[in-house]
C-alpha cells in the first residue's frame, strides 16, 4: 500500500500542475528511474523528484524497488479511486434524472 | 493500444418511464433535474457572486448547452454532437472555464421492460492529457479542471 485513505482533492490538485500531468503521461506506459523520467521533461532531476513526492502523496504513483534501482510507477489504485469518484458523481446526477422523471409520470396519472 | 490512464467512467440507473420520456427529459428537459445550485460554473468559478440561473440543452445536432446565469451571461458547457432520439445522445462536455478541450459524454436509452435503462458513458479523458502536454508553456491547468468540477459536487452533497 503506497497511501493510506484516497482524498480526491489531494489528487486533484496532485494534477493540477502541467509538469505533474506530463510526469504520469511518461509513466503510463512503463515504470522509469527518476533519471531517465527528467531526460525528457523541460524541468531539473529535483524538481522531477518533489513532483513525484506529490504524486506519491496523493496515491497516484508508487514507488517501487527493483535490485538496486528505485522505479516510479503508475499506481492503478489510486487512478482507480479517482475515476470512482467521478462515477459517483453521475451516479448521483442519475438519481437527480430518475427522481424527476418518475415524479412527473405520477402527476400526470 | 490505447493512451488513457483514466478509461471512461460509467453511471447507469433504471428509471420506469418509457425511453422516449426519460431520452426527453434527460435532454430537453436537463434544467428539472440538474443540480445546478452545486453543479455549475457559477457555483465552481463565482462563489455566491454570481447564480446560475438555468441549464438550456438545445435538442438537436449541433445545438448548444450552456448555462445562463443570473447576470445575463451564458457559459457553453458542450455541443450535441449526435442526436439520436430516443435512442442515443452524444456531446460534448466541459463544464468548467478552463483552457482544456472537452471531454465527451454518450447516453444510452434502452428499454427494460415497462421502463429504461439509461447508460452514460464519459471518456476523452486522453485529450487532456495530451492537449495539456501540448499546451503545459501556456496553461497551468488542465485535465483536473473538468474532474475538479465533478469533485467539487461531491463535497457539497
Amino acid at each position: 500500500m503506497t497511501y493510506r485513505t484516497f482524498d480526491p482533492y489531494q489528487a486533484v490538485e496532485a494534477l493540477a500542475a502541467s509538469t505533474r500531468r506530463a510526469i504520469l503521461e511518461r509513466l503510463r506506459h512503463r515504470p522509469l528511474p527518476v533519471g531517465e523520467l527528467a531526460k525528457g521533461l523541460p524541468v531539473s532531476r529535483p524538481a522531477v523528484s518533489q513532483h513525484l513526492q506529490v504524486l506519491k502523496a496523493a496515491g497516484l504513483v508508487r514507488e517501487q524497488r527493483v535490485g538496486a534501482r528505485h522505479l516510479y510507477g503508475i499506481n492503478p489504485e489510486g487512478l482507480a479511486a479517482l475515476r470512482a469518484y467521478v462515477e459517483s458523481f453521475w451516479q448521483d446526477a442519475l438519481k437527480e434524472l430518475k427522481a424527476t422523471a418518475e415524479r412527473q409520470r405520477r402527476k400526470r396519472r | 493500444m490505447t493512451k488513457t490512464v483514466v478509461p471512461p467512467v460509467h453511471a447507469s440507473v433504471t428509471i420506469a418511464r418509457r425511453p422516449d420520456d426519460v431520452f426527453q427529459v434527460f435532454t430537453r428537459g436537463m434544467a428539472q433535474w440538474w443540480p445546478l445550485h452545486t453543479h455549475s460554473v457559477a457555483a465552481d468559478t463565482f462563489e455566491g457572486k454570481v447564480r446560475a440561473e438555468k441549464v438550456v440543452f438545445e435538442g438537436r445536432a449541433g445545438g448548444r448547452i450552456y448555462e445562463r446565469m443570473d447576470d445575463g451571461r451564458e457559459v457553453d458547457w458542450g455541443q450535441v454532437l449526435v442526436w439520436e432520439p430516443p435512442h442515443r445522445v452524444v456531446f460534448s462536455w466541459k463544464p468548467n472555464l478552463d483552457p482544456v478541450p472537452p471531454t465527451e459524454v454518450e447516453v444510452k436509452f434502452i428499454p427494460e421492460g415497462s421502463g429504461t435503462r439509461v447508460d452514460l458513458q464519459h471518456r476523452g479523458w486522453e485529450r487532456l492529457g495530451e492537449e495539456g502536454l501540448r499546451k503545459r508553456q501556456v496553461y497551468e491547468t488542465g485535465w483536473p479542471g473538468v474532474i475538479d468540477v465533478f469533485a467539487r459536487h461531491l463535497s457539497n452533497a
